[in-house]
């Protein structure tokens, strides 16, 4: 038992994938409808915008020097009302999806030059430009929703090939394996991982943090345009408030699957399980007609025990490992 | 042989009240009706409780932390006091209720960043998104309105022509600052803030130091929540939702910078922040900028002033070392 237990703690993936199965036995408790599969290929649409959102926030964090991206959210609001502006205007999808890719960079590298060139800290530099962002987003709409996206416009999101909904088959599938070969296969997520590790040792090493940082960040911003983008097109409306409290279901999501705050600890796999887990819990409470204010209350609880319970695992697995030796 | 130390607030205090004054001379100038008693005595009133909040944010900031969660936790207690109000219960035993809850909403916080080490900024956000749904679950989306607590006017009296609420503020901010600076406990929140490596090895529990500093924050946003009912009346759904931006807006035009940048800084520098973002809401209104940009404004000055802050933070600009321990 004591074997087994530890073999949890030790191992992120063992401890997600557990956690996972027990939401799902609740759940599939809780309505009989849930554990079918094309409910559950619907819920993973739920998924979409949270997945990209959280792969660019875990590096964020991964990259330390207390690094954390409370802006996204607002970056996904933002860049989905130009997408909607530019399209009402008369742009095709291609040149507004161009447009909104390039809003994305421009909103990422502003908060990665007060990050990494200025040297500002993240929190404070990201809260401004959350406010900004957001503000703008709502002031460009006056506040009321933008719609009359084209017919056309609907295959991306709303519908699917081989059972798959488009938007997870033909974006957030190649995204997140570019984004993974990226960090995993390449030298920039070598860096990265260093940075976050070992500032220090990054810097003699030859790094330029500078450029890397900057580059991080826009990647969390491009990362949120594309997720306007796909959320754009699922609800078919641009909302100015289509990001509020997405960046703090990526922050919890990316602590869940066990990304460390102090930078340099944590695989982009946990992460995935992590969107999947909270993804669930949400259609989960809505299906079992929870009113949504209480999902945010749940994600805060999830967040506070996810981190008590890496503190206590890591406190168990070292007590373990010294009483072996 | 040893010079008494006197601490003073630093340089940059100055800078923020340099800005204020150019504030007030261009507004005065250019907006019409801005410098009248009675606008003056608005912008205080309406002001009140970001000013209160701010307090206990630079404590909190001072230290290298952020709360999130003062404005949903301003709200719960609004919330608890508006229905105890409406069951006619003693008022001070009202009061007494509201800065127990503060306190204690506010030890949650302390408790989970010094016991568990988790960063501040995720434990607030965690708290914030709980005690939002809170907020929810006892209004019931409906509005509790018809408040009218007992003290009520006197936060609209004035004496010799100055309002109450104004010598109320000031006063809170002279004990704060006082208890900063000439206290041993507020010399310890300086000497953590700093350090808390060498903080901790002289001897100071910084833990306690941190689950103290949350408690002073829940604490005043009780006081906080009062003044609110005094002034509103109501609550609804959405209280408390612009007002930590506002108060850490308010700190870091102070000067209190956050994390990696010197924990300098004082109540006076937050004091200037605080009549900086005030005049500039009232001024956003009198020149009849749209208000779904307010918080842009608000946003850029954050910005604009931690980058003041990084760039300037090579040379000395504050108290250097030297002078300390001199």
């Amino acid at each position: 038992m004591r074997k087994i237990a530890f073999s949890i703690a030790k191992s992120r993936t063992k401890f997600l994938l557990l956690l996972f199965v027990i939401e799902m036995v609740i759940l599939s408790l809780i309505s009989p409808y849930f554990f079918s599969l094309s409910n559950l290929m619907q819920v993973t649409q739920f998924g979409a915008a949270l997945t990209l959102l959280s792969l660019g926030e875990s590096l964020v964090m991964i990259a330390g020097r207390d690094g954390i991206d409370i802006s996204i959210g607002s970056i996904m609001s933002l860049s989905g009302v130009i997408f909607g502006l530019a399209v009402i205007n008369g742009c095709s999808i291609l040149a507004a999806t161009i447009l909104t890719l390039l809003t994305g960079v421009v909103l990422g590298s502003i908060n990665g030059f007060l990050v990494a060139v200025a040297k500002v800290p993240a929190l404070i530099a990201t809260l401004g430009t959350q406010y900004i962002y957001g503000s703008l987003a709502l002031y460009l709409t006056g506040g009321i929703p933008i719609s009359g996206f084209p017919e056309s416009f609907e295959f991306l999101s709303l519908e699917s090939t081989f059972g798959i909904p488009n938007q997870i088959l033909f974006v957030v599938i190649p995204v997140t394996i570019f984004v993974l070969i990226l960090v995993y296969k390449m030298k920039f997520g070598r860096r990265v991982y260093l940075m976050g590790t070992n500032p220090e040792a990054a810097k003699y090493t030859g790094i330029k943090e500078r450029s890397v940082r900057m580059w991080v960040y826009i990647l969390a911003g491009v990362l949120a345009a594309i997720s306007a983008i796909i959320n754009n097109s699922w609800l078919m409306t641009a909302r100015a408030d289509a990001g509020t409290g997405m960046e703090m279901q990526a922050i919890t999501v990316a602590v869940l699957g066990g990304i460390g705050v102090a930078g340099g600890v944590g695989h982009l796999g946990g992460v995935l399980i992590g969107v999947i887990i909270i993804t669930m819990m949400n259609s989960g409470l809505q299906i079992a007609n929870i009113n949504s204010i209480w999902q945010l209350a749940t994600l805060g609880f999830i967040l506070i025990i996810a981190i008590i319970l890496n503190h206590l695992m890591s406190g168990f697995v070292a007590r373990v490992e010294k009483s072996r030796e | 042989m040893l010079k008494k130390y006197v601490p003073k607030p630093g340089r940059r205090e100055y800078v923020t009240f340099l800005l204020l004054i150019l504030e007030i001379i261009l507004f005065g100038i250019f907006a019409p009706g801005f410098l009248t008693v009675d606008n003056l005595i608005r912008v205080i009133q309406n002001n009140a409780e970001i000013a209160m909040v701010s307090i206990g944010m630079t404590i909190v900031m001072l230290l290298g932390g952020i709360d999130l969660s003062v404005g949903s936790v301003m709200g719960v207690i609004a919330i608890v006091i508006g229905y105890m109000l409406q069951g006619e219960v003693n008022i001070f035993l009202i009061l007494l209720v509201a800065i127990v809850i503060g306190i204690g909403v506010g030890f949650i916080n302390g408790f989970l960043v010094a016991q568990f080490n988790i960063p501040d900024m995720i434990v607030t956000i965690a708290t914030m998104n709980i005690w939002k749904a809170m907020i929810f679950a006892l209004l019931g989306g409906k509005w509790l309105t018809g408040l009218n607590p007992s003290y009520a006017p006197i936060t609209r009296a004035r004496v010799l022509g100055i309002p109450v609420l104004l010598i109320l503020i000031i006063a809170v901010y002279a004990l704060f600052y006082y208890f900063l600076m000439y206290r041993r406990f507020g010399r310890y929140i300086y000497a953590t803030g700093c350090n808390p490596q060498s903080a901790n090895l002289s001897g100071i529990n910084i833990k306690r130091i941190k689950l103290v500093s949350y408690c002073i924050s829940g604490g005043i946003a009780a006081i906080a929540a009062m003044l609110y009912i005094a002034r509103m009346g109501s609550v609804e759904m959405t209280i408390g939702s612009d007002l930590p931006i506002a108060c850490i807006a308010a700190v870091t035009i102070g000067g209190t910078g956050a994390k990696g940048n010197g924990k300098r800084g004082s109540v006076i520098g937050t004091l200037a922040g605080v009549m900086f973002i005030a005049f500039l809401k009232n001024g956003i209104v009198i020149f009849g900028i749209p208000s779904l940009l307010e918080n842009c404004f608000i946003g850029l000055l954050i910005v604009l002033s931690v980058l003041f802050d990084a760039l300037t933070a090579g040379r000395k600009f504050g108290k250097s070392s030297k002078e300390v321990a001199a």
